[in-house]
């Protein structure tokens, strides 16, 4: 026992006690981060305004169609969109809104066109236009709106925006309805009337029935289904890269005249897991701390109130699956340590785990999409799957009691199995020089007694 | 077998096999290691050293016969009373000089205050003590082995395995080494010292045992092993000698060195008898010496003649 903590001691410091230990600690976070808000960024960066030709016989569509993109509309809508997660909208709110909208309304540049002749003589003539680059787009409106074989003809240039393209459909299938209504003689007023939005209040159930907000948690999932990941990633490797240095430097043949094979190895995972969690911890703890902050700032409580509630239990979970995780995947980097001379031929290796890691981490999409379907039930119970997509689950809707116990029984068990398996692989490979071996050797190593 | 309580014999090692599939590594080997000797256990290179030290230490089982050290079969436990300088050794790249001694000894079972205290009476007395917080990475080879040394002999062990110790130091370092060896020798601890520098084991061994292809070949102490070899070698110089030592009945066999010449003589001569010879032929004699054969000249006939 006083060698086995010896190794969990000289384990434990060796990650710690390195540069990159602090480094990581501080670079994740901001890399997190980076994953969440650059696809957004980017998804809201617009290239130049689309010119679109706009050929309107009846002279009724393009007035409507007009109004519908203008900035207030945009306001109105997005304000009844903002009120199914926010409660209020305060004035710094409602102008950054405007500001918003002002800048959609740059994506578009709406030009009349007013040509003669037939609808295949405007056609070809707006397609010269396209080419000879005078307009990006030209929308075709037909005479009679209310026809039924009436077909708005849209082509575009840039025919892959499909931000522009939807808010595009979304106006037009405004204006046309109105002007379908107006012709049907209803008056403007009962038009607006009419056409008032039903308020949606949506708003999620805990399995108490009380209320949450769903706002942050697609967000709150995504990122601890990410650093679980990432962090059981990092921390495989660590064990293939000291596991490895042992072999390579043929330090394995001093430890194994001091120590038992599996106190040595088992020694390794234990201290590294504990690496790991000391830094999941000053994650979880600097965390907390920024959520205090801010919730002592008042005017920051709009943005508190769409981060999901994170009992001390959750927090409790989460680590508990790490650590299954952890030591999962870290037997099986031992396993290919102990089979390979370098870390770069463990490279190759590491391929079909690292693989797995990743297929789990999509499986997040589909559990915080429905926590509930067959599918994240499955895929939280899993082993190798469970401890990165079962933190996402439990975060996004906490399942009953009864499943999470089956995930963690599931995963112990695939442990028991894998460190038995590693430990046998470990005692045999380690004093294993020269070559790499192969898979059927590895299966004597494990039937050896 | 009847175990027989030996106060005398440190370690035992009793009809040991051990088969690695279809190859056998060591085969029906025995030999006793006494306390307070040095032991050489020597043998080319694949002979089944290694796999009978990595036994010894509880790396590995026999398949069969048994190991016993001070009376004790080899288990976890007889570990921390076994110094082990493995042939293929290393150290943690980064890390520090200290830290890895430190924690090697706490393998061995040594308390950590007695540790600092040893890691620094055996780096002074090893001439590093102001290397002791650098990095392997910036220690030369020769300073990497004597690290290695120490982290042997920190938890002062009653038995030293010493495989090629000397392998990469400057002759300075070597004798340097051997004085450090000689200095436990007095404590009476055993040391078993596994080479094929036979010149080395000469100078160093009471007792040695040579194994050629998983089997042993001799054994027992330097000296009867020199002497069940025979005494029929003689360092020979001279003038106008030519006719006698080309006696075929007299000379089996002549070795030229660059002063002077080896006569192993035929089976059943008298050294005297060649001298009788060579006067009574007028030959001009300035060196006849009755001399043992080395170690090295058993070694090369043992093994190539098996």
């Amino acid at each position: 026992m006083r060698k086995f903590l010896a190794v969990v001691k000289h384990e434990y410091k060796k990650v710690v006690l390195k540069w990159s230990f602090l480094l990581g600690t501080l670079l994740l976070p901001a890399l997190a981060l980076v994953f969440t808000f650059v696809p957004m960024i980017i998804f809201s960066m617009r290239g130049e305004p689309t010119r679109i030709a706009v050929y309107d016989p009846s002279g009724k569509i393009l007035p409507r169609l007009e109004k519908n993109l203008s900035a207030d509309r945009i306001i109105e809508k997005a304000k009844r969109a903002a009120k199914d997660s926010l409660t209020d909208i305060n004035a710094s709110r409602e102008q950054q809104m405007r500001n918003d909208a002002a800048q959609f309304m740059q994506d578009f540049k709406l030009v009349p066109y007013s040509g003669q002749g037939s609808a295949e003589e405007v056609r070809s003539e707006l397609l010269n236009k396209v080419r000879s680059d005078e307009i990006d787009a030209y929308l075709l409106v037909p005479i009679d709106i209310s026809a039924k074989d009436a077909k708005f003809e849209f082509r575009s240039r840039k025919g892959g925006d499909f931000v522009s393209n939807d808010t595009l459909k979304d106006a037009l299938n405004d204006a046309v309805r109105s002007q379908r209504l107006a012709d049907a003689d209803i008056s403007e007023d009962r038009l607006s009337e009419l056409s008032a939005p039903a308020s949606l209040d949506a708003k999620g159930l805990d399995e108490t029935g009380e209320e949450k907000d769903t706002g942050g948690v697609f967000i709150a999932s995504f990122v601890i289904g990410l650093m679980i990941y990432i962090t059981l990633a990092i921390y495989g490797q660590q064990i293939l890269g000291a596991v490895v240095e042992e072999k390579e430097t043929r330090i394995a043949e001093i430890l194994f005249s001091s120590a038992r094979p599996f106190e040595l190895m088992m020694g390794k995972l234990v201290g590294v897991g504990l690496a790991g969690l000391t830094q999941l911890g000053i994650w979880v703890g600097s965390v907390a701390i920024l959520l205090a902050f801010l919730a002592l700032q008042t005017d920051m409580s709009a943005i508190l109130s769409t981060v999901p509630t994170i009992t001390p239990l959750m927090v409790l979970y989460f680590l508990i699956f790490f650590l299954l995780g952890f030591f999962i995947y870290a037997s099986i980097f031992a396993v290919i340590g102990s089979m390979v001379t370098t870390v770069q031929e463990g490279g190759q290796f590491t391929f079909p785990p690292m693989m797995i890691m990743l297929a789990a981490f999509y499986f997040c999409f589909a559990v915080i999409r429905d926590p509930n379907s067959n599918v994240s039930f499955w895929a939280t119970i899993a082993p190798f799957m469970a401890p990165i997509t079962m933190p996402v689950r439990i975060l996004a809707e906490t399942p009953p009691f009864w499943q999470i116990a089956l995930s963690i029984t599931v995963n112990i068990a695939a442990i028991a199995a894998l460190v038995w398996l590693a430990s046998r692989v470990y005692r045999v490979g380690m004093l294993m020089y020269g070559k790499r071996a192969t898979i059927p050797e590895v299966w004597k190593w494990i039937r050896q007694p | 077998m009847p175990e027989t309580l030996d106060s005398d014999v440190s370690l035992r090692i009793s009809n040991i096999t051990k088969r690695f599939g279809d190859f056998t590594a060591v085969e029906d080997l025995s030999f006793d290691v006494r306390a307070g000797r040095v032991f050489g256990f020597l043998g080319p290179n694949g002979a089944g050293k290694t796999t009978t030290i990595r036994m010894i230490v509880g790396i590995t089982a026999p398949d069969e016969g048994s190991i016993s050290l001070f009376n004790e079969s080899i288990s976890y436990a007889t570990q921390n009373r076994i110094g082990y300088l493995p042939e293929e050794r290393g150290l943690y790249k980064k890390m520090k000089v200290v830290d890895q001694l430190k924690y090697f000894a706490e393998l061995k079972g040594v308390s950590r205050s007695d540790a600092d205290k040893k890691i620094d009476f055996w780096l002074e007395r090893m001439g590093l003590g102001e290397w002791k917080k650098a990095k392997t990475t910036d220690l030369s080879k020769g300073m990497q082995q004597k690290i290695q040394f120490i982290s042997t002999v920190l938890h002062d062990p009653d038995l030293l395995i010493l495989d090629e110790p000397f392998s990469g130091l400057d002759p300075v370092n070597v004798e340097f080494m051997i004085d450090v060896l000689s200095e436990f020798r007095t404590q009476q601890k055993t040391v078993i010292f596994s080479t094929h520098l036979m010149e080395t084991a000469e100078r160093l061994c009471h007792d040695i045992i040579l194994i050629n292809k998983s089997r042993k070949v001799i054994g027992g102490s330097l000296r009867e092993v020199k002497e069940s070899y025979g005494t029929n070698l003689i360092a020979f110089r001279g003038l106008n000698a030519e006719r006698v030592i080309s006696d075929k009945l007299l000379v089996d066999k002549i070795v030229t060195h660059a002063d002077e010449q080896e006569l192993h003589l035929a089976e059943g001569v008298d050294p005297q008898q060649v001298l009788k010879a060579l006067i009574d032929w007028g030959a001009d004699v300035t060196k006849f010496e009755i001399t043992e054969p080395s170690l090295n000249d058993i070694f090369i006939e043992k093994v190539t003649n098996a």
